[in-house]
């Protein structure tokens, strides 16, 4: 045999090892999400009924559904998300479009990553000292702010992203035409860069309607219906967290049952979220 | 059978024209390094100017002096003067929108906005004028016929304006500067991203846009200079090494570096 043959079937040897590798680290990885999925469906599923969403969290030992907790939990992601967005937004904007080279774009980007991988129960405790202390009660407001928090950094960053991805020349053509810079930033910039922008929301709904540590410093959870922002509210992760731990069958059921809804609609907005993405890269 | 480009040599000397605009003792710098070095030159109205020379020459950064596009970038600064129509607009109390809207300029790459065709055109008169509906639609209309895209876009204005070809996003671009009634219009290369065909349009175009503009083009292909432009001005290492009329700076240039450059000695 030539030594270029045995080279190239050498070669051989070698990728179909990388590759086998590769392909095994891939299924491990998807593995462990297809039994997630699985077993949500299989204990979850069987839960799902009308009194789910028409009914609220039981006593131990009574038949019940997840109302008011799911009406909580919407009603905090909402509050998070229309407070968090806009300071996101306007703050990702300044980063790359007015402080685009200047120093404290450098420093709130640092801040800014930190707080994106700050675990969640640290937001918490803080939005507990912030306001749940002062104030002396739990409450619905307080969660939500705490969720806000955790939904900002997120946006910063995809909406910084995105908008550096928006090719220069854009500006400058918007520029050479006689728009004011602010006028390029809204009808250009925003406009190139839109469905990036939106997706990081839907990343950051996604991100919270799943957070437990935050809420369980701030609007704690509630065993029944109420709409007061200025009251403990339930939301799905805490009672998901409670009932899952509790020793009653129903509860645990519900448990099960909440958390294949949370995790359908997560996967969802992230099903969304890719197709926006995918429609921007097909252009 | 008319010639498609006019750059007719034997076309009378009209060396004495009114000066659009006029560049005196102009240096630029990026950041400490001097780009452009003590350039004088004078650009006549309702003519076409091609800048020339190697690439890293000054001859895009003179152009995007003349809009003062530079300064969305920090750290760029001009000296000098540039007077358009006699007055400083290099002066700090320049409105740089208003100037904008006189200078227009089109890129190498075409840099339709992600909006309509329709749209495209009318966001830039939308700036500066409240004109009605029809008025609007007349506007773009012309705006189209005077870019010679009118016939190949008139039934999808609605389309997206990145759904056109490269040439035909070129033409875009150029109609949607054409819109806004500038005086000078700005070419950086417009036509080095383009096809040959899309290219003879885009020149075609430029000959006849040269009877209401004022137009400086920046190419890197001398043939297209010599199509195009009534007057050369060529650089080399930042400074302006020769302006004349283009048929002399082809034909019979003064120095010797013009000369080894369009002879392809180097560059």
């Amino acid at each position: 045999m030539s030594t270029a043959q045995s080279l190239h079937q050498s070669r051989k040897r070698k990728n179909a090892v990388m590759m086998a590798l590769c392909v095994i680290a891939a299924g491990i990885g998807l593995a462990w999400l297809a039994l997630i999925l699985g077993a949500l469906l299989y204990k979850g599923l069987s839960g799902v009924n009308l009194a789910v969403f028409t009914e609220m969290t039981p006593p131990p030992g009574d038949a019940g559904g997840l109302l008011n907790a799911i009406y909580g939990s919407i009603v905090m992601t909402v509050i998070g998300i229309v407070v968090g967005t806009p300071i996101g937004v306007l703050a990702g904007t300044y980063m790359a479009e007015y402080g685009r080279f200047s120093r404290l774009t450098t420093v709130v980007r640092f801040i800014n990553d930190i707080l994106l991988s700050a675990p969640s129960i640290i937001i918490g405790l803080f939005v507990y000292e912030l306001l749940v202390r002062p104030m002396g009660h739990f409450s619905a407001i307080a969660g939500a702010v705490a969720l806000s928090i955790l939904v900002i950094p997120v946006v910063v960053r995809t909406t910084e992203d995105m908008l550096n991805l928006v090719p220069n020349a854009l500006r400058e053509a918007g520029t050479a035409i006689g728009a004011p810079r602010w006028v390029v930033i809204r009808s250009v910039a925003y406009r190139a860069a839109l469905s990036g922008i939106v997706t990081g929301i839907l990343l950051a709904i996604a991100r919270i309607s799943g957070e437990t540590a935050p809420l369980l410093f701030t609007a704690l959870n509630n065993q029944f219906w109420s709409s007061n922002l200025n009251a403990p509210m339930a939301s799905l992760p805490v009672t998901i967290f409670q009932f899952a731990l509790s020793p009653y069958e129903e509860w645990q059921q519900l448990a099960w049952t909440g958390a294949l809804i949370i995790t359908l609609t997560v996967l969802g907005l992230s099903i969304i979220a890719r197709s926006l993405t995918g429609r921007r890269e097909d252009r | 059978m008319k010639p498609m480009l006019s750059t007719d040599l034997n076309a009378p000397d009209t060396t004495v024209e009114k000066a659009k605009i006029e560049v005196k003792n102009l240096n630029f710098y990026y950041g400490q390094s001097k780009a452009l070095k003590d350039i004088n030159l004078s650009l006549p109205e309702r003519s076409v100017t091609a800048f020339i020379g190697p690439s890293g020459c000054g001859k895009s950064t003179l152009l995007r002096v003349l809009n003062r596009i530079y300064e969305l970038y920090p750290k760029q600064t001009a000296e000098g003067q540039v007077l358009l129509d006699g007055k400083n607009i290099l002066d700090r109390s320049q409105d740089l929108n208003l100037l904008r809207t006189k200078i227009g300029m089109v890129f190498q790459k075409p840099t339709p906005f992600p909006m309509s065709i329709y749209e495209n055109i009318a966001f830039g008169v939308r700036l500066y004028e409240k004109i009605s509906k029809a008025e609007m639609d007349n506007r773009v209309e012309s705006a189209l016929k005077r870019a010679a895209l009118w016939s190949e876009v008139k039934d999808k204005l609605n389309a997206s304006g990145l759904s056109l070809s490269g040439g035909q996003q070129q033409r875009l671009c150029i109609a949607r500067t054409v819109a806004v009634k500038p005086e000078v219009i700005l070419l950086d290369e417009p036509a080095s991203a383009l096809d040959p065909l899309s290219t003879a349009k885009i020149e075609e175009l430029i000959d006849e846009l040269q009877a209401d503009y004022t137009i400086v083009i920046v190419t890197h292909n001398m043939q297209q200079a010599a199509r195009v432009s009534r007057q050369t001005a060529f650089m080399y290492l930042g400074e302006l090494v020769e302006f004349d009329r283009t048929e002399k700076i082809f034909t019979s240039p003064r120095e010797k570096r013009t000369q080894d450059y369009i002879t392809g000695r180097f560059g």
